[in-house]
């Protein structure tokens, strides 16, 4: 009995250091990696998100009741949560004009330009950079400074130096949504310009060379070469506009806190969650804008898969 | 080949020590926690060291072996990182031969409810407002009863449920009050304290004329705290002990004009509606930077405890020039302020005999003879103890604590504000406060801020209506 279990362990081991056993021993310790952090910080919190979004529950876990869709009832006849998504549409909008305004840099940086890779990097680096920080410097650009407690911002100091007058950037109600989505646009264009780049790039420079002989222009280069080319990019940035601007968060956070009409659903999550000690409600909502996320990926793809 | 056996071997150590690292992080999360136990076993060894220690002098028991180490979790950044708590605590480390550890947390209130999901949230700690009362035997050890604590401490109902307490106050505070710099007040000259909201406004008014200072400063970028700070001006403008239990009680709407509720927001919207009385720009106020101005005098007056008396006066050079004043309302003529509890320390329940019994020393030593209180500018919870310099302005004013809510209704108030959202206490984007605010600024009517406040009624009546443990109350009562 002993000696037949030495033998095939024997043999396991033998297997191991064949080539297969190689090769497979490998493939699993390295997917491991991944797949236990997948495991631990993905998987498991969004089951238990999915859980509490059917209890009554507090931030420390303790009397936890189970209350059915009682969550989900709430969350769609209180007009109070739903509503949110409101100010998601400024952000949508802001990212159409993203997409556009990226793809256009995208194609200069591609042509004959100097400088091109500095122009890169400079363009890039607000993508690096924390959201925190970000939306930090943001506040700080947007201020109007009373010369009491603080200073004027960057932007009205700019525009006193042609003479304007400085604005209430963020007080007044119809500009701020605009001034915080400019702050999205600037954070993430890096991001998409350099998805661009590395699209249009891959693009074989013979089809170039007969589009110059058949003597079409930029605009034509564009539309009949390179957009074709990149279109599962576009498609691809595209889900990921609209999943930003669903779950926009740290920029009107830290911004302005989510006053003077600029909360956005996540916001109002954290709140419900944190400040009003309704985990399972908020776990219902963080459940509610998954599912809206996978409705539009599937959405997209279908859309996509038919103009192919 | 000896360089591909190199990296299989790093590749699997590698995993196996990831996988160590997660399932150490899996465990811990269970009663029996690597932590915990490893304090059981310091605390068992030391255990011999202690008792002597505590009868032998103090130079024999830092010869002897190993120290207990009771940690304390603190929202006080500032006073740890200016090493001050360190230093205070050094007496009390001295006597009890242990090694005092601060763990300091910028935004307290979050992060340790977190914590307390495993039973690793320090030995020692501000017991944070999201624990229902009910719920405190789960985490903190008990203190004593209410009688017994109640004799020696103000405010040893704040942490408590069925007559056993769980926390002592680390300090307390005069709410209701506002602070203001004395100098602008008397050059716009205001010679009397306002009693009433609208001699406070026309008080303002005054100081926007005669100086060049910002009469009132709204803070609202930092809005979902610092609104909340005209919250505690509720009760002392009552002047009722059981205001917040009358309103339960009597099935009244929360805001009912001539009431404390709705005056103290009237107060706000007034204030805030009228641009000549508050800075520019208040989306982009400044926190830090209006520290400073106050003591400079170019700010006169601010919303805000007495806990920001001490940080005011430190911004500048005139610490003399900022005053704290009663709330201007008064009932029959007479003003009052509430006396409240700030954190209470409490005790984790899931320590070693050795370390409760050394973090219920710490809590007495901390109330009784540290003094933190004192040099905060704060009242301490023992009592008897002398009131801070600054309330001067309160002398013909009443203080009071105010009362426990009556058995079946312990609880029920901070339930039926979280699930109606009304959020008393709150700051979120969508609370009354900051409508109110947002209206004043833009300019609307008295119909506006109307509105609000009448559907926070109905929300609150809505949930009131619907709260178990209140029907529960009420049919027990009458």
């Amino acid at each position: 009995m002993a000696a037949e279990t030495v033998k095939q362990k024997r043999t396991l081991i033998q297997w191991l250091k064949g080539y297969t056993g190689q090769k497979y021993l490998t493939t699993v310790l390295f997917l491991l990696i991944p797949l236990v952090l997948l495991v631990l910080f993905t998987l498991i919190p969004a089951v238990n998100m999915g859980i509490f979004s059917f209890q009554k529950r507090d931030q420390l876990g303790v009397s936890v009741e189970w209350v059915g869709f009682d969550n989900y009832v709430r969350l769609f006849t209180d007009s109070s949560y739903l509503s949110t998504f409101v100010n998601s549409i400024y952000y949508l909008i802001g990212s159409f004009v993203q997409q556009a305004l990226a793809l256009f840099i995208a194609t200069l940086l591609c042509s004959k330009l100097k400088l091109t890779n500095v122009f890169k990097g400079i363009l890039f680096f607000p993508y690096m950079m924390n959201g925190v920080a970000v939306s930090l410097i943001f506040r700080r650009f947007f201020q109007k400074g009373d010369g009491i407690t603080n200073t004027e911002g960057t932007l009205n100091s700019i525009l006193m130096m042609f003479g304007a007058d400085p604005v209430k950037w963020l007080s007044n109600p119809d500009i701020v949504n605009f001034c915080l989505v400019f702050a999205s646009i600037w954070r993430y264009i890096g991001f998409d310009i350099v998805m661009y780049i590395g699209a249009i790039q891959s693009i074989s420079p013979d089809i170039y060379e007969a589009a110059d002989l058949d003597g079409a222009n930029a605009w034509q280069r564009f539309l009949y070469i390179i957009f074709p080319s990149i279109r599962p990019i576009v498609a691809l940035q595209l889900i990921l506009a609209i999943k930003g601007a669903v779950s926009v968060f740290e920029i009107p956070y830290i911004i302005t806190g989510g006053k003077n009409g600029t909360s956005t659903f996540v916001i109002k999550t954290i709140e419900t969650a944190f400040q009003y000690q309704k985990i399972g409600l908020a776990s219902a909502m963080a459940v509610v804008l998954l599912a809206i996320i996978l409705v539009i990926t599937g959405i997209q793809k279908a859309f996509f898969k038919e103009r192919k | 080949m000896k360089f591909r056996k190199l990296i299989a071997g790093f590749v699997a150590a590698s995993t196996v020590l990831s996988l160590a690292a997660c399932s150490g992080n899996t465990t811990s999360s269970t009663p029996n926690s690597n932590s915990s136990t490893a304090n059981n076993s310091t605390a068992d060894n030391s255990t011999a060291d202690n008792s002597t220690a505590d009868n032998s002098s103090t130079d024999n028991s830092t010869a002897s072996g190993e120290k207990l180490t009771l940690t304390v979790l603190t929202h006080r950044t500032d006073r740890k990182d200016d090493g001050s708590l360190a230093e205070m605590t050094k007496s009390f480390e001295e006597a009890n031969n242990c090694t005092v550890v601060y763990q300091a947390f910028t935004d307290y209130s979050t992060d340790v409810p977190t914590m307390m999901n495993t039973t690793d949230y320090g030995d020692v700690l501000m017991i944070p407002d999201t624990v229902k009362l009910e719920d405190l035997s789960n985490f903190f050890e008990p203190l004593g009863t209410y009688d017994e604590l109640s004799e020696k401490y103000m405010w040893a109902d704040k942490k408590m449920y069925d007559n056993t307490v769980y926390g002592i106050a680390h300090l307390g505070t005069i709410a209701g009050g506002i602070c203001y710099n004395k100098r602008v007040w008397a050059e716009a000259g205001v010679t009397e304290l306002p009693k009433t909201p609208d001699e406070f406004v026309a008080d303002l008014k005054l100081i926007a004329d005669k100086t060049d200072a910002i009469p009132y400063y709204t803070n609202f970028a930092d809005a979902s705290w610092t609104l909340v700070q005209w919250a505690a001006l509720v009760n002392s403008a009552s002047g009722s002990k059981s205001y917040e239990t009358d309103i339960l009680t009597s099935q009244r709407d929360l805001f009912v004009p001539g009431d404390a509720y709705y005056e103290v927001y009237k107060l706000m919207f007034d204030i805030f509606k009228d641009p000549s009385l508050h800075e520019e720009d208040p989306m982009t106020s400044d926190w830090e930077g209006c520290k400073k101005a106050i003591n400079d005098g170019k700010i006169a007056t601010m919303v805000m405890g007495s806990w920001a008396v001490s940080q005011f006066k430190e911004a500048g050079e005139n610490p003399d020039d900022i005053g704290y004043m009663p709330a201007p309302f008064n009932v029959g003529g007479k003003q009052y302020a509430e006396s409240t509890a700030d954190y209470c320390l409490g005790v984790n329940k899931n320590r070693s005999d050795e370390i409760k019994e050394l973090g219920k020393k710490y809590i007495t030593w901390f109330v009784e003879e540290s003094g933190f209180a004192q040099k905060e500018g704060s009242v301490s919870a023992l009592k008897g103890s002398p009131m801070p310099d600054y309330l001067t302005d309160f002398a013909d004013c009443e203080f009071f604590v105010t009362d426990t809510a009556p058995e079946g209704l312990v609880g029920v108030w901070d339930a039926i504000n979280n699930d109606s959202e009304v959020g008393t206490w709150q700051g979120d984007a969508a609370n009354f406060k900051i409508q109110i605010a947002e209206a004043a600024f833009a300019g609307e009517g008295e119909d506006k801020f109307e509105s609000i406040l009448a559907d926070a009624n109905a929300k609150w009546n809505a949930t009131r209506d619907a709260n178990a443990d209140f029907k529960a109350y009420l049919e027990a009562n009458g």
